[in-house]
Parts: C-alpha cells; structure tokens; sequence
C-alpha cells in the first residue's frame, strides 16, 4: 500500500482530499504544518509527500527544502500544492526540490496521474 | 433582474444537498459521512460568500476573496466528485452531475478572469457551456502544442484546457523565447520534439505575436507549423495583420473551450497531412536513392530510371529475346591470385572492375554478374537498341583500351600488370529476374552466353573475339585480324569466330597499338 503524507492546515481542505485519497486505497498521513511534516516524513518515509505551500509554523517552501537537503528525506517525492494564483509558483517550487506541482483547486484525476508517476 | 452568478451556483448546490439528503441510501455510512462532510464545506461556502457581501472591500482583500471562494469551490467540487464516484447510475446521479459542472464551469469562468488586472468580479456569466467540461476526451487527436503568452496565468489556464485533451504543452513566457525554442534543434530533449501547432498572444511586450509569426514564417523548419493568434475581444485589425502574415486562424479572449478546441482540432489536421505528405515524400526519396544507387551499380542510368518508371519491369519471370552478351576476363588471374597477398589482389580487381564497368554502362550495357575478375554483360535487356551489338563491340574494344592505362595505374602501386580477353557473342535468350520473391536476380539464361563463355576461353591476352552471329547483327563494318572455326567445348556444332581491331560506324573505333611496355 501506497503511503501518502498529505500537509494541509486547511480542516476542509485536508478532510477532503484525505477522503478521496483513501478511498482509492492510499494510506494517508497528515501534517497540519510544515515542521509537523518534517517530524512525520523522518519518522515513517512516506512514499509520497503532498504539500501545501501555505502553512502556518513552517511554509512548505521550507519545509521542503530541508526535506530534500535531509539524507534519510530527500528521496520521497514531494508534488507542491499551489495557489493558481500565483502564476511563479510553479517555477518556484520546482526550485525547492519539488518533484512536481499541482494548483489549487486540484484537479484530482491529474493529481493522481501524478502520484502513480512519482510512486512507480 | 438577472441573477448573480454566484447566487446561482449556491442555489443550485443547496437544491443538491437536498435532493442527497432525502435520496442517499441511509445503510450506506460511508456515503453519508461525504455527504456531511459535503454540506460543511458547503456551509462554508455560503457563509464566505455572505460575509463578503456585507463588507466592502480593497482590491487587495478582494484578490484574498477569490483566492478563498475558488478554494471554497473547489472544496465542494472536491467532494462532489467523491459522491459521484459511489453513485452507480442512483437517481440523484443526474443532478448531481450537473451542479459538478456547474461547479467546474464556475471554477473554470474564475480561472479565466483572475488573470486580468481589473478586479470587477464577481459578476460572471455562467453560459451554458457544459460539453465543454467533460473530463474525458478522445486523446487520439493530440499533438505538441506551443503556448506564447507573456502572461503565465494565461499559459498556465491553456495548459489545464489543453492537457484535458491529451495534448503537450509547451509554454514560452515571451516571442523570444519562443522562437529561442522552435530554432533550437540541436537538443535532441524529448519536451522538444517537434511542435504540431502554435497559440500565439497578439499583444506581447518587446516581439509580439506580430513579429514572432512573420519570423515563423520565414524560416523554412517553422515555415508549415500551424499558428493560431490569441488577441483581445476588439482587436480584429491585428487578427487580420495576423492572417495575412500567414496565421491560420485566431481566437479573441476569454476563449470559449468548445471554439479553442474546434480550432486546434482543425490546425493540428492541417499540420498532420502535412506531415504524413512530408513523410511519405521522404520515403520516396529513400527508395528512389536506394534503388539508384543499387542497381546503379550494374544497370545505366537510363536503365534505372525506366525501371523507375516502370517497376512491373521487375516481376519475376522472364521474357525471350535477342541480346549481345559480353564477358572477360584477365588472363593468368588464377596464378596471380597465387603470388598476390588477398588484399592487393582485391585493390588490383576494385581499380579494374571500375573502370570497365564505368565503360560497360556508358554503352548501355547491363552489369549481369561479376565473377572474380570475370564480367558478363548483355547489351539489349531489358532495354534493347537497334545497335546493341555495336555497342557491345565498341564497348569491348573501349575495355581493352583501357587496360594499359589501369597497369600504369596499378604499377603506381606496386601492382602487378594484367591482360585481358573478350569475347561477344549475339542470340536469343531468356531474361528476366530469375529467383524467388526474396531473392532474385536479374539474369539471361541461355545456349548463346554458354557459347560465349566457350569463345572467351579461346581468346588471347589483349584480343577481341566476337561469334558470326555477332558479325552479321552488326551495323557497322568491322576490321577482322583473324577469322577461324572452332568446336569449342560442349558444342556441337563448329562455329566461325572473327578477332577484330576496329569499327567504323557510329562509334568508329580501334584498339591501340599494343604498348611494349605492358609486355611482362
């Protein structure tokens, strides 16, 4: 079974997707913000991690950054999850040593193209 | 009074809870927590929609709005399409269906409108442009296509439309780059394949849409890729500019999927038979190159392009008629082999197998087969002269005329030198290509080429012998030296056999004065 650590402060947000992800049989963790997220992915290697770039405590930007500067992190496959509104972000989180973006609202068929491609 | 949009899309969404919450199955605990789950976000949503309603605000907060009301959308949207994948054809299937693309629709009307710089939302249209959201599409019509849009929020929406369908996209963020990418043909990257059609923003800071299209098109590796013009709702002059530069069709902003579809759809068609006519003349080029450069080698260049021309000339089977066979030989080749390391003995024979065929194709002679240092050659298939026994006379006589020349030639190399014998023999034989499907050959088969093979045996170092068969098939007089009968081997019968030195005639002609330096 696929892992997923799911890291969204938004409940709704988060509620939703984990549904959705669980009911196509991934296992998913969450984080409510970006420290959280490191904490959970050293602990239990994640095989895929989705991220949301706006989170309190600790942005996702630096959250991975330091995830994939981390031996034992950097090889678990990040997809930023972005507002659309910021058109950079894309360009952005790649250089954070994001595998891959997704812009909010996510658009879910694509996104989990996008999780069996990085978890193949 | 018309609707707020926005009213709309809540109302239809409340009709919806309440159609699920009198129709979803009760048993089903785990539909019924989405479905709760569904009215909390929807909650939400209103409660967003209200408070903003009743407060006023700067452009700054208003830009938060959207950002929070698309989010609130996509939140209900979200587990809309998670209901929708546990229906199974229920009766509320219908509807719910239906408020996801209202939803998807509304979402997609933001997206659309976020990226221009007056914030005079929320007052959208939400036409009914359902077909335009179904989610699966035929990918079968799907090619690369290049957006050039200088505002990324434009690219980044034409990417979404466009990956729907199947397609790559490609962004270029101004008429630059984008020209940077369609020019750069050395990097073999797979992104960078070839380009099946162009979306072109008009307006563009720097080179606009203008500028890079007239550059497409003068580059001949561009020149055939399809571009279509994106412009503002009013700005038909540029569109026509455009098109008369050679743009193949335009859309204004914001697009209508179903028109943005249409007209990729027809480009990418154009840009497809393009290509497969490219191809295919491609292909013909290799074929008509391959086959020249083949039978090039043994057959005239008029012989290869009648073939050319005519390829039912190349079915197997045979066909009866009159040729004038050639065949020679090198006298003493067999001990020289002996005395010769292998590799200066094929150096001698490439110099001499080049020349003499050089010869035999310039009289019109076919190449039939190459045996060591032995050549046979038909003059009369499968093309057939009224002369091609002159030919082959004069062509014979050419051929040991050349051969001092290949000794002083090889003697540069330490070569030893060689003799030659010919003889010409004229009669009916069978030719055609003779084999099977896969391997075939075109061959004469027949007692006249044994005859001449017989008479070759019999002709001396620097002679020409040619049959009387030969001697009456002449149109020209020829110079005889010597006339002898002979039953060569396996024959029955004698025949007379005439050595010649000259031809007058058309290709008037004699053989050199035998140079004493050759002499070993």
């Amino acid at each position: 079974m696929i892992n997923i650590l799911l890291v969204e402060d938004n409940e709704m947000n988060k509620d939703m997707l984990s549904r959705r992800l669980s009911r196509r049989g991934f296992n998913v963790l969450t984080a409510d913000n970006g420290q959280e997220a490191i904490d959970r992915a050293k602990a239990s290697i994640p095989d895929i991690i989705l991220m949301d770039m706006d989170l309190p405590v600790k942005d996702g930007w630096t959250a991975s950054q330091e995830l994939k500067s981390n031996p034992s992190t950097l090889s678990i496959p990040i997809i930023a999850l972005t507002a659309h509104a910021m058109s950079g972000d894309r360009q952005k989180a790649l250089s954070f040593g994001c595998n891959d973006y997704e812009t909010k609202p996510i658009e879910f068929q694509r996104l989990l193209a996008k999780i069996s491609e990085l978890t193949a | 009074m018309v609707k707020d949009p926005l009213n709309q899309l809540i109302e239809s969404l409340s009709d919806c809870r309440s159609l699920l919450a009198d129709q979803l199955p009760v048993g089903n605990v785990e539909l019924q927590d989405d479905f709760s789950a569904f009215c909390k976000a929807l909650d939400f949503f209103i409660q967003l929609k209200q408070h903003n309603t009743s407060t006023q605000h700067s452009s700054n907060s208003n830009r938060q709005f959207k950002h929070d009301m698309r989010n609130a959308i996509g939140l209900v949207n979200g587990y809309i399409e998670l209901i929708l994948e546990q229906a199974n054809d229920s009766a509320w299937t219908t509807t719910l269906s239906n408020t996801h693309q209202h939803c998807q629709n509304y979402l997609r009307k933001m997206l659309n409108r976020s990226d221009q710089s007056t914030p005079s939302e929320p007052s959208l249209h939400c036409e009914n442009s359902a077909k335009a959201g179904q989610t699966d599409r035929p990918k079968k019509n799907s090619g690369t296509i290049l957006v050039v849009d200088d505002d990324p929020n434009n690219c980044e929406l034409l990417e979404r439309y466009l990956h729907k369908d199947g397609h790559q996209i490609i962004c270029a963020y101004s008429g630059e780059q984008a020209l940077a990418l369609l020019n750069d043909t050395s990097k073999e990257d797979k992104h960078q394949r070839s380009i099946d059609l162009i979306l072109l923003d008009l307006i563009m800071p720097e080179l606009d849409g203008l500028a890079v299209l007239k550059q497409l098109k003068k580059n001949p590796a561009t020149r055939a890729i399809p571009v279509v013009i994106i412009s503002g709702q009013h700005d038909t002059e540029g569109v026509v500019g455009c098109i008369s530069a050679g743009a193949d069709d335009y859309l204004f902003k914001p697009f209508d999927p179903t028109l943005l579809r249409a007209r990729l759809n027809a480009g990418l068609e154009r840009k497809r038979w393009h290509d497969k006519e490219r191809q295919y003349r491609h292909e013909l080029e290799i074929n008509q190159r391959f086959i020249r450069q083949i039978f090039g080698r043994y057959l005239s260049d008029e012989i290869v392009a009648s073939l050319l021309e005519n390829p039912q000339g190349l079915e197997l089977g045979g066909s009866r008629r009159t040729v004038t066979v050639l065949m020679s030989d090198i006298r003493g080749f067999t001990p020289l082999c002996e005395t010769l390391p292998p590799e200066k003995t094929v150096a001698l024979l490439n110099t001499y197998l080049r020349k003499l065929s050089e010869i035999i194709l310039q009289y019109g002679g076919t190449i039939d087969e190459i045996q060591g240092d032995a050549i046979l050659a038909i003059f009369g298939a499968p093309l057939s002269h009224s002369d091609d026994c002159d030919r082959a006379v004069a062509c014979a006589i050419d051929m040991q005329n050349i051969i001092p020349m290949i000794n002083q030639e090889n003697a540069q190399c330490g070569l030893p030198a060689i003799q030659m014998g010919i003889a010409v023999n004229t009669g009916e034989v069978i030719v055609g290509n003779i084999g099977s499907e896969k391997r075939s050959k075109y061959a004469i088969v027949g007692h006249p080429v044994n005859l001449t093979a017989r008479i070759e045996t019999l002709a001396g170092a620097g002679e020409i012998l040619i049959s009387q068969a030969s001697k009456k098939a002449l149109l020209s007089e020829v110079t005889v030296v010597r006339q002898f009968s002979s039953q060569p081997k396996g024959i029955s019968e004698s025949v007379t056999i005439y050595q010649i030195a000259a031809m007058k005639g058309r290709y008037t002609c004699q053989l050199f004065e035998e140079d004493t330096e050759s002499q070993p």
